[in-house]
């Protein structure tokens, strides 16, 4: 680590002309990978995931989806009810997996210009943090941006299935990633709020099942309740549950190591124990 | 697959047909889309909401121009995951 004393700007960037305008800038180390495991910042989600979040149960009125604690996310859907009152304007957000209500406070200038560009219809990005009232999720918006560029929908959604892949439950809890996508492409709040949940220190499932393989596993449980003897055929999951078959293979492949499932007349047909 | 329910697409505008809208899917299919257009001039996509009365028509609702370009590859990819391994996340 450098300091000011040891510093020597010539020999270190000879021929660069690099020279910081303070000594300390050098020992500030960049912001480090494992810390932004604890600050998520701003997390994607679908109105779906914030209907099925439960509370986190401490002072913080945080939640917890997919196993994580989230306070401050990021929608985008169209507004509905646009309502304006002297202090706040509230809406509705419909992003097509649901409807949420959202407030924005409107105590400047700046507030008020930007509420006005909204409009019934309209699709629009809204980052804020969710809170409860009278048993009611509801979004509690600091920024609310009109899409422009609608190839900025897909993204979300996109960006919501990155996000609940990149949730430690599902990697194990040994992930070593920082959350730099979230971190850098969402938030202009990148360097104030910064949430404390306990990531490392949280209890996964002992179950940690991917997605998928949940999938294949409750579709052979199924039929093993209908009495199907010879189990199903892998072809069948496919089709019935509209998988790429490397994904079929995959999850057949960890369920039997889990002892979960096992192969009845054949390598192609599974049965649920 | 989805007939009668509600459903929501992106459509490159093709053309009219009797009234109704004839566009090209995000997976290259040809779809008909029937009820009212809104007022303004539709853009070169265009996302329909409303119910699917065939595999290859949709009564729309709601109609939202998406403007002259965009990305139906990635959309296309966005509906099958959307329906498939990460349906808990949207449905």
């Amino acid at each position: 680590m450098f300091s000011s004393s040891q510093f020597d700007a010539t020999s270190a960037f000879s021929g660069g002309g690099f020279m910081p305008s303070q000594s300390t800038q050098l020992t500030d180390s960049t912001p480090s990978p494992a810390k932004s495991r604890n600050s998520l910042g701003v997390v994607p989600v679908t109105v779906k995931q914030i209907s099925q979040a439960s509370q986190s149960g401490d002072e913080k009125s945080s939640f917890v989806i997919n196993g994580v604690d989230v306070t401050n996310v990021t929608v985008v859907g169209m507004v509905f009810d646009k309502a304006e009152k002297s202090t706040d304007v509230s809406f509705l957000i419909d992003d097509g997996t649901g409807r949420i209500g959202c407030r924005r406070w409107v105590t400047e200038n700046f507030d008020k210009l930007e509420m006005e560009a909204v409009q019934d219809g309209m699709y629009v990005r809204v980052i804020g943090h969710l809170r409860v009232f009278q048993d009611v999720k509801q979004l509690v918006a600091f920024s609310v941006r009109p899409v422009t560029n609608f190839d900025e929908i897909t993204f979300h959604f996109i960006d919501c299935i990155h996000s609940h892949l990149q949730n430690p439950k599902l990697q194990g809890g040994t992930s070593t990633h920082p959350h730099m996508v979230e971190s850098s492409m969402n938030t202009p709040v990148r360097n104030g709020q910064t949430i404390t949940s306990n990531l490392m220190s949280k209890q996964f499932d002992v179950d940690g099942l991917r997605d998928c393989d949940q999938l294949v596993l409750d579709r052979l449980q199924q039929s093993s309740s209908i009495g199907q003897e010879k189990g199903m055929h892998m072809d069948e999951l496919c089709q019935q549950l509209k998988l790429p078959m490397e994904k079929i293979k995959e999850s057949i492949r960890s369920l039997e190591d889990e002892g979960l499932i096992y192969s009845t007349i054949d390598e192609f047909h599974y049965k649920a124990t | 697959m989805h007939v009668r329910k509600r459903v929501r697409t992106v459509i490159q505008v093709v053309g009219a047909d009797r009234g109704a809208i004839v566009g090209k899917s995000p997976d290259d299919l040809q779809l008909v889309v029937k009820g009212s257009p809104p007022s303004a001039p539709l853009s070169n996509f265009v996302e329909v909401i409303g119910i699917a009365d065939s595999e290859k028509s949709i009564q729309a609702e709601i109609w939202t121009n998406f403007g002259e370009v965009f990305d139906t590859h990635s959309y296309n990819q966005l509906c099958q995951l959307a329906n498939g391994e990460y349906q808990h996340l949207f449905l």
